[in-house]
């Protein structure tokens, strides 16, 4: 699982995920996340290159988007593909991190 | 080459579920599994091989788990997940409500009810047998 993060303007962090967020990958991903969360307040999780989302992926995502909303900060998911969507959808994940499907979307909900 | 059955023998540790996805993968190609379908499988069968393992078998024990695939019908695609530990239902388990409370935790059963087109549990003499049938025709999102 490949992670790399991008600064954009506005104070912006953008993190890309390429690969599978299973159970073998998601304590890295867990570690990582946490660490950027710790960071910063405005985070967009980049999920055009995810390919697979399972239950122990979705701890990876809604840690750090809680630490992130405890501090009064936003963090968003950008471009799951639908079968990732789904699962997203399935487990009401998606009721406490917005989901855009439009970069400009994704943008706008972190101002 | 006819496979009329294919098994998965893994031993009851996190670190086997890592060839779950290959082996999900070359079933999907030989036997012309769709791509949302074998996303339904990887997810469900992820779901109910870490459950039995963290929780039927628990911390340092010992076991097996063995994950056995038949196709009775060209679009239905049947997994049968046998184990050696205490007894666990995984379907003994509520629905997330409706509301939609938010748990991470607890979210593989309902991923199972959804995702798969049927679900049966059965106690045997040694463990607990998981049938998990999947439906090319239902898998779409």
């Amino acid at each position: 699982m490949g992670i790399t993060t991008e600064e954009l303007a506005g104070g912006i962090t953008k993190v890309i995920l390429d690969g599978r967020l299973d159970i073998e990958n998601s304590p890295a991903v867990d570690t990582r996340m946490k660490a950027i969360a710790d960071g910063g307040n405005s985070v967009l999780v980049d999920m055009q290159n995810v390919s697979f989302l399972g239950s122990m992926g979705l701890r990876a995502l809604v840690a750090p988007a809680l630490a992130i909303r405890g501090r009064g900060g936003k963090m968003v998911l950008f471009g799951p593909n639908d079968l990732v969507a789904r699962v997203l959808r399935v487990s009401g994940i998606e009721t406490m991190i917005p989901v855009h499907h439009e970069m400009q979307n994704a943008l706008d909900a972190l101002q | 080459m006819d496979h009329a059955e294919d098994r998965l023998l893994l031993r009851s540790q996190l670190s086997d579920m890592a060839q779950l996805p290959c082996w999900i993968g070359s079933l999907a190609s030989r036997h012309g599994i769709p791509k949302s379908t074998e996303f339904a499988i990887n997810l469900c069968l992820e779901e109910a091989v870490s459950n039995i393992i963290l929780h039927g078998y628990g911390d340092g024990v010992e076991g097996s788990v063995i994950v056995r695939f038949t196709m009775q019908q060209p679009d239905l695609f049947t997994f049968v997940i046998e184990d050696d530990a205490r007894r666990f239902d995984p379907l003994d388990r509520p629905l997330l409500d409706s509301g939609r409370t938010v748990r991470v935790g607890g979210q593989g059963i309902h991923f199972l009810r959804e995702f798969a087109e049927d679900l049966k549990y059965e106690v045997t003499a040694t463990g607990n047998r998981l049938r998990i049938v999947f439906s090319a025709a239902n898998s779409a999102t």
